[in-house]
């Protein structure tokens, strides 16, 4: 167990602020889009009280931009609330993909640095492993950075969450076009501390490209 | 005069609404999406001040902020962010920003900031001509 913590603290907590960092920029974002609106409504007031009339059309549009934003950052929260929940269980069930899911709304903003279209596979059976959630979280995360460096611009990355029976599941990560593996290979052979915490394995497929973690 | 802005934010729905804004205060306001689009358009137009967000997709805000100076060091930039750290504001201001904002940033304050550079420009380049005019009345013996 104190093994587990130890692989928690230092790339857990590098982890831990790089998403709610982006989360926080990302709320900034909504509140700025807010503040801005509600401007243009002052604005209308200051206009209307010089006998200039107020235009319903425009004051509609804020109103549906106001929603909008809400509407974001209700998704934004739900994604906090979603990441700070993984720490209730020090070892659960996981659900794969419904984990590849939370991490890759939290690594978009990233993804776009590169114009990476990130999505997760449906998958008809669920992909469910015994772990902590946190780091099996952090292990994604960390597999998601190696793959963007290895990706190019503009690639599609594709993440499978798959069931390996009674030996456990793995997930998959796959990039159209194919990915520098051994790039990704060479960065994420930096986190055998946290592969191992996880009890997860890294098997890069060499002849497809695409980056394979194995877990029990 | 009106001042001319060009702002530059991946945040699309931010841009529509801070040009709006702006254009309502007798600004002329051009618009990027991205840091590439901006330096693009610096290269093509004339701004009185660039407006810049400082966390931004494939180039950051400080990155663009030294291309855009070294593409014009007379350029007035001032930086728009989320969360500034001591290290960004620093940074910033030794790459020639003339202020870092955090967002929600307010119209007022900014619209100030960007009428002093107009005003500023403006008495350099009254006194620039008042000095040309006195050599060209020197040099006909005035």
């Amino acid at each position: 167990m104190s093994y587990q913590y130890e692989a928690l603290g230092e790339e857990g907590l590098r982890f831990f602020g790089k998403v709610t960092a982006s989360i926080a920029h990302e709320v900034k974002n909504v509140l700025a889009i807010i503040n801005e609106n509600s401007g243009l409504i002052e604005d209308q007031i200051f206009a209307a009280s010089k006998g200039r009339p107020i235009d319903p059309e425009r004051l509609g549009r804020v109103c549906q931009q106001f929603q909008k934003q809400i509407n974001r950052a209700d998704q934004i929260t739900k994604n906090l609330s979603r990441f700070a929940h993984s720490v209730d269980q020090f070892k659960g069930d996981v659900d794969l993909t419904e984990m590849a899911q939370l991490i890759t709304s939290l690594a978009l903003r990233t993804a776009s640095a590169k114009r990476l279209n990130l999505k997760v596979a449906e998958t008809s059976t669920s992909a469910i492993v015994k772990g902590n959630p946190y780091l099996l979280q952090n292990l994604l995360w960390v597999s998601l950075l190696a793959a963007f460096a290895a990706c190019e611009n503009g690639s599609e990355l594709t993440i499978f969450a798959q069931s390996r029976g009674e030996t456990g599941s793995r997930l998959e990560l796959r990039s159209t076009p194919a990915m520098d593996i051994t790039q990704a290979a060479e960065i994420l052979a930096g986190q055998k501390d946290l592969f191992s915490a996880a009890n997860a394995k890294l098997v890069p497929d060499l002849h497809n490209s695409n980056l394979v973690i194995e877990l029990e | 005069m009106s001042e001319k802005i060009l702002l530059i934010d991946d945040e699309e729905d931010f841009l529509s609404v801070m040009s709006e804004r702006m254009e309502a205060r007798d600004m002329e306001v051009a618009t990027a999406a991205s840091a590439k689009e901006g330096l693009a358009k610096v290269e093509s137009g004339v701004y009185d001040v660039v407006i810049l967000d400082l966390k931004m997709p494939e180039m950051d805000g400080l990155e663009a902020l030294k291309k855009l100076k070294e593409k014009n060091p007379e350029l007035e930039v001032i930086l728009l962010t989320g969360q500034a750290t001591v290290q960004q504001s620093v940074e910033a201001m030794k790459l020639g920003a003339l202020d870092l904002l955090e967002k929600p940033a307010n119209m007022d304050d900014l619209t100030e900031k960007i009428r002093d550079v107009k005003e500023r420009k403006m008495i350099i380049a009254t006194k620039k001509n008042e000095e040309k005019v006195k050599q060209i009345l020197a040099s006909k013996g005035w």
